[in-house]
């Protein structure tokens, strides 16, 4: 316990050890539930009960919304939602674990709290966008779509990766000096 | 004309095939209720042991939640009441067979009592006031008298308030034509989780460490036990005649299971728990999580209970 304290106050693990715990995740997920991962689909339920509530009989005649509205059913009452709430409280359990659990906003010396925050809701706008044209997200569509050797699971792999590679450039001064 | 429904007499509507009389206020009281009760009671155990010093959150500050968690408790009782003006008449007769009977008296002994608690440490709240000043000299004395006998009020608060938990129970229980109430688990499963409730929220007020580190411990021992009761009642069901184990299959595989299993026995209880274990262990978890998660199933645990136990029936 105490050698936890003092030696690990940050432990990361190794990102390539990480990714290849992820991929042994995923294969229990296709071998527990019969389907991959999604982080996505529970936001998307989550907007579309919103929109349902705000403006009754829209989500039903939209095009896009209707795809995923079924009148006797909630749209909360999907997987993606409780898989969403359970990875919240594990990512939690692993904090807690590893002594990371407090609030704070963590950005470079050089940049702002609030600037950090607004550019991180822009991105997360943007990946939002992309993720409904791309019908997943990392999760949904890249990593589970190309586990099953879906096309367009490579596809949006190679275009959220490859973007992320050349626009990095552009940016690279919000993080390094 | 339809003669032959209206006289097979089981034309009652909104009691028959289902009761659909127990709407959300009926929940949120028995919440409160087992809250208010849970908190005071560990309030006045603490005044018993002598402990106030070491345990401030649970005797000072908590205990201001009581009075207002009964009083909007009792008023959710009242808007859901069809004739809110004979409410007076439970007052009128004593029925040792009814449970409602029962805790309509057991309120009318917490309910104020807890006022007097809180009253009790009216000085500490606001010690810069000037208690010789003006009307203020009138309450000095009856606010010096309760604190002389507060001792007096915790050995009245700590049967009362077993009482008034097991009753949110027992108030369900006593209905023996809704199978999935009708067992005598949940009285005392009722009176654990709102003790348990009661912990969280003592957790949620208190400042010092001790004394989260003594109310986590305690909420760890109520959630096992609450653990226990749930699957025993659920055993029990499944023990039981054909009426019962349909009741229980609404939190095994109906409608409610979801709901359920998610949000009481997971977030409401087991994940609770072992951020709890985490905690004393030594891990660094903010307490409020754990709290707010066990009051998050108490209340779905209410709601959950009062709506499938009214879809549950005999079969005739």
């Amino acid at each position: 316990m105490d050698f936890w304290k003092e030696n690990k106050t940050h432990i990361y693990w190794n990102p390539y050890f990480g990714g290849f715990m992820l991929g042994l995740l995923l294969i229990a997920t296709f071998y527990i539930t019969g389907r991959g991962l999604g982080a996505t689909g529970g936001t998307k339920s989550a907007v579309i009960t919103t929109v349902d509530k705000v403006a009754p009989g829209y989500a039903k005649e939209s095009s896009y919304y209707s795809k995923y509205y079924d009148e006797e059913k909630n749209p909360m009452n999907n997987w993606l939602v409780f898989e969403t709430i359970g990875m919240i409280a594990g990512a939690f359990l692993s904090g807690a674990l590893s002594g990371r659990v407090k609030f704070r906003v963590q950005h470079p010396p050089h940049i702002s709290s609030n600037k950090r925050l607004i550019y991180a809701s822009i991105g997360g706008l943007l990946f939002g966008f992309g993720s409904q044209f791309a019908r997943g997200c990392t999760s949904g569509a890249a990593l589970s779509g190309s586990a099953v050797l879906s096309l367009g699971g490579f596809i949006t792999m190679a275009g959220i990766f490859g973007t992320a590679y050349i626009v990095a450039y552009f940016f690279r001064k919000m993080w390094i000096n | 004309m339809k003669e032959e429904i209206f006289i097979s007499g089981r034309n009652l509507p909104h009691i028959d095939p289902h009761l659909e009389l127990w709407h959300w206020p009926i929940s949120l009281y028995l919440f409160l209720g087992g809250l208010a009760a849970g908190i005071l009671f560990f309030a006045a155990l603490v005044v018993l042991f002598r402990k106030e010093d070491k345990y401030i959150g649970a005797v000072k500050y908590a205990t201001i939640i009581a009075p207002i968690a009964i009083g909007v408790g009792l008023l959710a009782l009242l808007y859901d009441l069809s004739h809110v003006w004979y409410a007076w008449r439970l007052y009128v007769t004593i029925r040792l067979e009814s449970p409602m009977s029962w805790g309509a008296w057991t309120l009318m002994l917490v309910m104020p009592v807890s006022m007097l608690w809180t009253l009790s440490y009216f000085k500490e709240y606001f010690p810069k006031w000037n208690w010789d000043f003006g009307f203020l000299s009138y309450f000095d004395w009856i606010i010096d008298f309760v604190i002389y006998h507060r001792r007096v009020l915790a050995w009245i608060l700590v049967p009362s308030t077993i009482l008034l938990g097991i009753y949110t129970g027992i108030l369900l229980s006593a209905f023996n034509a809704r199978p999935l109430w009708n067992n005598s688990i949940l009285g005392p499963l009722f009176l654990t989780s709102g003790l348990s409730t009661g912990a969280a929220t003592i957790i949620l007020m208190s400042k010092s460490h001790a004394e989260r580190r003594m109310f986590s411990m305690i909420d760890l021992v109520l959630i096992g036990i609450e653990l226990f009761l749930i699957i025993h009642m659920l055993m029990g069901m499944l023990a039981g005649s054909q009426v019962q184990h349909e009741a229980s299959l609404l939190l095994l595989g109906g409608e409610f299971t979801v709901s359920f299993w998610v949000f009481v026995i997971i977030l409401g209880l087991a994940f609770p728990a072992i951020l709890e274990i985490f905690e004393l262990v030594g891990f660094k978890v903010p307490a409020i999580i754990p709290a707010l998660l066990v009051l998050l199933g108490g209340i779905m645990f209410r709601f959950i209970m009062v709506e499938a136990g009214q879809l549950t029936r005999y079969l005739y």
